[in-house]
């Protein structure tokens, strides 16, 4: 028997061992497992409420000492709400979601765009509806910037799934000092524009004096795309979705003709496409000087590279046929996920109000984007700064801001379809079947979808 | 020792039990009750982390399981959807092309350096199999990375050897070129692969019994016929071991595909693995990446039976 | 044998196997010298071409700037899982590998079969409903998330009753017959027997959790949880092209690792030759 009861205790330990852990996660576990079970408590006591806030890498809300000072103003006045932060990138932090809203361990807030918050978590019913939040002085002041802000943020459902901070219109960017060696400046307007015919032109002078690598198309990911869109987009003014959203519109002709014209270009070497880059690989090109313009540019990127890009980086407007570019937007803000948990909403919603509402703090956010303010309200948040005049070259392209499609279903397909699209036009597949392809893809998605 | 490792495999009878211990039913029971004692811990962690998931990525292959979705029964629709999806077969022939190109060359280069590395100094041959050994112990995501760099179109290494040599004359995009995307991976593979098989390779052929090749050789064997009729049916365990390993390994290569091509370009380098984890974490459609991860480890399974068949019959 | 080696001359077909071995341990070194060689270069070395093969102005700046990231507690956190998970999986199977080789008891053949068959499954298929059931038991977020399933793979039990197996049956009964009780015939007779394949188990496993990537970027989150290699992607993700910080992480990864691999080579090498080949 002795033998015997050795062996459960040997059993037993390895059992207790699992369940000592199962009781236990705080050991080595989150802050956000550990925090999950509390929530009913802390509703009943209404003292500190622990909330956490997942950000992806939106200018300087990526940074951990920034965060942190921020925190520590809003704890001023709300002592009684602790905020947790996690960093997400742009490569691993859709899985990371992914795992965390299967686990059920989604945090309280989390920063992104609407193509995430509303179109696809908001959509499968993963977030809490901000509409309180969206009174009707948010509402006029934020559509006084733009509309199309608005309805980003707005699901078909009616419920507002994001709370905007700031905006931006992405841009291109081009090595001022090759162009002009090259005299290819000339090509370019005094506001940052140019035509289609001028961007060839402009092509063929760099690659006349010998620059080796003028512009890549990249397509080895995702990263980055709305650059690609809105190259092939502006060139003979064509649309990535129709004006509903409820269809993507590749195989319009003017698309098809501005995909033909990359082809063609990039056989007879004015520009490179590389289907292994992504924007990333593409910029620390662009900054190293090794290629003469990236297709993805904004106030923020150009704030990061300050320090690495020896040349002038001019910011351009994508070229179109004529003239009058229409770029794509980039609007970030808050989402709540839906924990069921009312008082850390609550709290949440106290922190939101905080970073965009604030008179004094909300002008802050979003200088720490790096971006613009969606709130009209706000006026130039750089005036005054050091960076006014940086910032007002990239202001005066918000005119320019386009369409916000991303909000079209099936978009998380389309984005895999659209680089596996340029890697096959030009590998050799045809433009109409590439396209065709493309079509189908999106199709397929919008019907699963629905 | 082939046909231990064969009966193994199927589960079969290999016991060495002494037939004195079942002599009444109460030891059997007591036998038996002190066996699952044994095997109590093993079978906690075993039925908990890897039975019970198993089950249910079963289940969850005939069911219509999507995030924000209502779970619904779909019979075999997902099953069949996959043989009409052209990503899925696109993948399912990438990664045979891998299996069949990778597989062999493993099993046949780490037999090679084996057969040489054996007979060295002990020093001498600690020091390569360490060598080789070295990607399998760097990681996965430290040798992608390192790999990546090298790979890279205008900073890399090996655009720059190559030029350098007058080999190419234009940069080449390594890993974005449809020509030379799987072929790259397929190398990054092969190094992180052989290292298993060749320190199993020098242990097994430094047990052949020294004493039958003596024998031979002094019947006049050559080099080749002391190899094909003496060490190769000793080693053969040894082989059909690294066979499987490699098989089932090289059908989940994910991890280097997630980190340097991303499936492309224009599904070059997509394989099984990574559409189902693209189904399943960028789409969230958990139902049919599990549907896929069923078809599979049946084609695993199936083809490591094959390969304990094949390995049997030609002892 | 080295003499006998000397003692045969050196014929073309030897030396250019000799030539061709070197080439390719060079091929093989290669990467590891890069990572290493690359963490010590500035921005301008990393990217220079032609390459700087060896960084004659070392610094160590990007290792200052990897320690701006929580890196070493990265590293605590993986060397804390791979170790757990290495001492749970040694103890479990070597007592399930034992009796699956040396007893006979009703259901031995189904659960053995059901091992097999699991080791065919790819892992990641798994991981949805690992994760549902992580979060069930309140572990998601945690190293244990990582340890547990690594514990489970039943690999671990295959190659204990390979070796097990090799145990003669006559030690196990002439133990018992000398009224050691089953435990005892276990602690005293067979973990001696099975000690290099303990030793083998011991590395595979603690090399296979430390790299097994994707299991850890599902089941942490939290940056205080991160393993290493979970931290050179994320810092890869965010500083694409920053090949010296890149390589430093990944040198803070692969270092520790192939330490304690050379440290006990011997017995990996050896337990898994065992293993495998007396299997």
């Amino acid at each position: 028997m002795k033998k015997q009861l050795s062996m459960l205790l040997a059993a037993g330990m390895a059992v207790s061992l699992l369940a000592g852990c199962g009781g236990t996660p705080s050991g080595t576990g989150s802050d956000s497992t550990a925090t999950a079970d509390t929530g009913a408590s802390t509703a009943a006591t209404g003292d500190a409420t622990a909330i956490t806030l997942w950000t992806y890498p939106i200018g300087s809300f990526g940074d951990s000492a920034t965060v942190d000072s921020l925190i520590a103003k809003f704890n001023e006045t709300h002592p009684e709400i602790s905020v947790t932060v996690e960093y997400l990138d742009y490569t691993n932090g859709d899985d990371q979601v992914t795992a965390a809203i299967e686990a059920g361990t989604t945090p309280d807030i989390i920063m992104e765009g609407p193509e995430r918050l509303v179109s696809n978590w908001g959509a499968k019913g993963k977030m809490l509806p901000l509409n309180d939040l969206w009174t009707d002085e948010a509402v006029a002041d934020i559509s006084a910037t733009s509309e199309n802000v608005v309805s980003a943020c707005q699901w078909t459902d009616g419920n507002y799934y994001e709370y905007p901070l700031c905006m931006t219109t992405h841009t291109m960017a081009i090595n001022k000092e090759m162009f002009e060696a090259a005299g290819a400046l000339q090509y370019i307007n005094e506001d940052g524009t140019w035509t289609t015919e001028n961007f060839e032109k402009a092509l063929q002078a760099l690659k006349d004096s010998g620059v080796t690598t003028t512009a890549i198309v990249y397509c080895g990911g995702q990263g980055g795309d709305q650059g690609t869109r809105a190259l092939v987009n502006n060139l003979y003014s064509g649309q990535f979705t129709n004006a509903d959203h409820t269809a993507y519109t590749a195989d319009s002709d003017a698309n098809k003709k501005a995909l033909q014209q990359l082809v063609d270009w990039a056989n007879e070497g004015l520009i490179t496409y590389d289907a292994a880059a992504q924007a990333s690989d593409e910029l620390q090109l662009f900054a190293n000087g090794n290629v003469a313009m990236t297709l993805c540019w904004n106030a923020s990127n150009q704030a990061n590279y300050a320090e690495s890009v020896t040349f002038t980086a001019m910011p351009v407007a994508f070229p179109s046929d004529d003239g009058v570019p229409e770029l794509c937007g980039g609007i970030w803000g808050f989402g709540l996920f839906d924990n069921g948990d009312d008082a850390k909403a609550a709290a949440s919603k106290e922190f939101i109000k905080f970073l965009c509402d604030d008179a004094q703090q909300g002008p802050e956010s979003v200088r720490l984007t790096g971006f613009f303010p969606v709130r009209s309200s706000f006026g130039d948040v750089y005036a005054g700064t050091e960076d006014e005049a940086r910032m007002a070259q990239f202001a005066s392209f918000m005119q320019y801001l386009g369409d916000y499609y991303n909000v079209a279903p099936g978009w998380a397909e389309q984005r895999t379809a659209w680089w596996n699209m340029l890697q096959q036009i030009f590998s050799g597949v045809s433009v109409d079947d590439a396209t065709a392809t493309y079509q189908q893809s999106c199709t397929d998605a919008i019907n699963g979808a629905a | 020792m082939a046909s231990k490792t064969k009966a193994a495999a199927a589960g079969g009878e290999t016991l060495t039990y002494n037939q004195g211990t079942f002599r009444n039913s109460a030891l059997v029971r007591q036998q038996t009750l002190a066996a699952y004692l044994f095997l109590l811990p093993a079978l906690i962690f075993f039925v908990l982390f890897v039975v019970v998931p198993m089950v249910m990525c079963l289940v969850t292959s005939f069911l219509d399981y999507r995030m924000g979705k209502p779970l619904t029964f779909v019979g075999f629709a997902q099953y069949i959807k996959m043989f009409q999806d052209p990503v899925f077969l696109k993948a399912l022939q990438n990664t045979f092309i891998l299996v069949i190109v990778a597989v062999p060359a493993v099993t046949a280069f780490s037999l090679w350096v084996g057969s040489v590395v054996y007979k060295m100094s002990s020093f001498k041959r600690s020091f390569y199999r360490c060598v080789f050994y070295l990607p399998v112990v760097t990681g996965t995501v430290a040798v992608a990375v390192v790999w990546k760099w090298m790979f890279n179109k205008y900073t890399g290494l090996i655009n720059y050897v190559l030029n350098a040599t007058g080999i190419i004359h234009e940069n080449i995009s390594w890993l974005g070129d449809a020509r030379f995307a799987l072929g790259c991976i397929t190398l990054i593979l092969f190094t992180t692969s052989i290292g298993q098989p060749i320190v199993l390779y020098i242990a097994a052929l430094g047990n052949v019994d020294p004493s039958l090749i003596d024998a031979a050789e002094v019947d006049g064997a050559s080099n080749l016929q002391v190899f094909w009729h003496i060490k190769w049916p000793q080693i053969m365990p040894t082989t059909l071991y690294i066979l499987v390993i490699t098989t089932i390994n090289t059908f989940q290569c994910y991890a280097l595909i997630q980190l340097l091509t991303s499936g492309g370009p224009n599904h070059a380098t997509d394989t099984i693995m990574y559409y189902i984890y693209y189904q399943a974490f960028k789409l969230n459609d958990y139902g049919y990446g599990n549907a896929m991860g069923v078809v599979l480890a049946i084609i695993i399974a199936i083809l490591s039976a094959i390969q304990f068949k094949f390995a049997g019959s030609s002892d | 044998m080295e003499s006998s080696v000397k003692n045969k001359a050196l014929t073309p077909g030897k030396v250019l196997t000799n030539i061709v071995l070197v080439l390719l341990a060079v091929f093989f070194i290669f990467p590891l010298y890069w990572i290493v060689t690359g963490s010590f270069k500035d921005r301008i070395a990393v990217n220079a071409s032609p390459p700087v093969w060896f960084p004659t102005e070392p610094t160590l700046d990007n290792y200052i700037r990897l320690l701006e990231n929580p890196a070493l507690r990265w590293l605590g956190n993986t060397v804390f899982m791979a170790v757990v998970a290495m001492g749970l999986t040694c103890i479990t199977a070597a007592m399930a590998g034992y009796v699956l080789a040396k007893k006979r008891f009703p259901g031995r053949t189904l659960i053995f079969s059901i091992m097999i068959c699991a080791m065919a499954l790819p892992k990641q298929v798994i991981l949805i409903p690992l994760l549902k059931e992580m979060s069930f038991l309140h572990l998601h977020d945690s190293l244990w998330a990582v340890i547990f399933p690594t514990v489970g793979w039943p690999f671990g039990i295959f190659l204990m009753k390979q070796f097990s197996e090799t145990i003669p049956g006559e030690m196990i009964e002439a133990a018992r017959i000398d009224g050691a009780g089953e435990v005892r015939t276990f602690t005293d007779v067979v973990l001696p027997m099975v000690t290099p394949g303990i030793g083998a188990l011991a590395i595979f496993t603690f090399i296979n959790s430390w790299n097994d990537y994707f299991l850890q970027l599902i089941m942490l989150n939290s940056s205080e949880n991160l393993t290493i290699s979970l931290g050179i992607a994320k810092i890869q993700a965010e500083m694409s092209n920053d090949f010296g910080l890149i390589m430093a992480g990944a040198a803070l990864a692969a270092i520790p690792i192939i330490a304690v691999f050379l440290a006990f080579q011997k017995y990996f090498t050896q337990g898994i030759a065992m293993g495998a080949v007396k299997g």
